[in-house]
């Protein structure tokens, strides 16, 4: 439940300081439903897992995406098609019974 | 020689799935519009015979798409097998029209079908790794941050 919640958030940050560098602030501010610890949180774990670099000015920090560290073509459609082809699944068995079904009945 | 250009190398996805369905009854769900669109995309214009359109519309996450599939279909052989051309209109998914290949086949079980998909021809890169659609991708969170 919490990774559902926290994980689009992290996506979006990451979006956010794709073209250009941001500071925290600016970047808390693009999300007022979420508290600004919150917010901190997410800039430090993206930075540890590679995906943000983080630089300081002066008290501000500062964050831009590191490009390598961005969801590939091909991991973003893995994903897709697992997903997809497990509703596949429900759909075509659920025809399946149907038909056989009106095959009974007739 | 390096010439300062990325060499393009492209990645496969290889799926395989059981299904308890027979083959005839798995392979309309990907040629016939009214099945596709209960489980791969919302709306679907199919013309399931080489050359035929293979047009579908797929919802993006909140606040972002919908994303238009413009397809092709290079081989159809009910209820074997389904080979597509796979890419989008919106330069931000990554894949251009005619950008990669959807392949899929049915083989028999006692019970049901095995289904095989194997998507060849996906650019080696980021999402969303294009100037223009970083724009537009970056307006639609705008819209969906803003309006939540």
């Amino acid at each position: 439940m919490l990774e559902a919640v926290v994980e689009p958030r992290r996506r979006e940050i990451l979006r956010l300081v794709r073209v250009s560098e941001q500071t925290a602030g600016a970047i808390a501010a693009h999300f007022p439903d979420v508290s600004r610890p919150s917010v901190s949180q997410h800039l430090r774990v993206l930075r540890d897992a590679g995906l943000l670099h983080e630089r300081r000015q002066g008290t501000r920090r500062l964050y831009r995406a590191r490009v390598e560290g961005l969801t590939e073509v091909r991991a973003f459609f893995e994903e897709f098609w697992d997903s997809r082809l497990q509703t596949l699944k429900v759909e075509a068995e659920r025809e399946q019974r149907r038909q056989d079904a009106d095959r009974k009945n007739h | 020689m390096p010439t300062g250009k990325t060499t393009e190398t492209t990645e496969t996805i290889v799926r395989e799935i059981d299904i308890e369905a027979s083959p005839e009854t798995v392979f309309e769900f990907f040629v016939d519009p009214d099945k596709l669109t209960r489980w791969l995309a919302v709306e679907a214009t199919l013309d399931p015979r080489p050359g035929g359109v293979c047009q579908q519309v797929h919802e993006g996450a909140p606040g972002r798409g919908p994303y238009h599939m413009q397809g092709e279909f290079l081989e159809v052989d009910r209820p074997k097998r389904v080979v597509f051309s796979w890419g989008f209109a919106e330069p931000d998914v990554g894949v251009s029209p005619g950008g990669s290949t959807v392949e899929v086949t049915f083989s028999a079980l006692d019970a049901g079908t095995r289904v095989r998909l194997v998507h060849r021809g996906l650019p080696a890169a980021a999402i969303g790794d294009h100037p223009g659609g970083w724009t537009v991708m970056l307006d639609r969170l705008r819209t969906a941050v803003s309006g939540s």
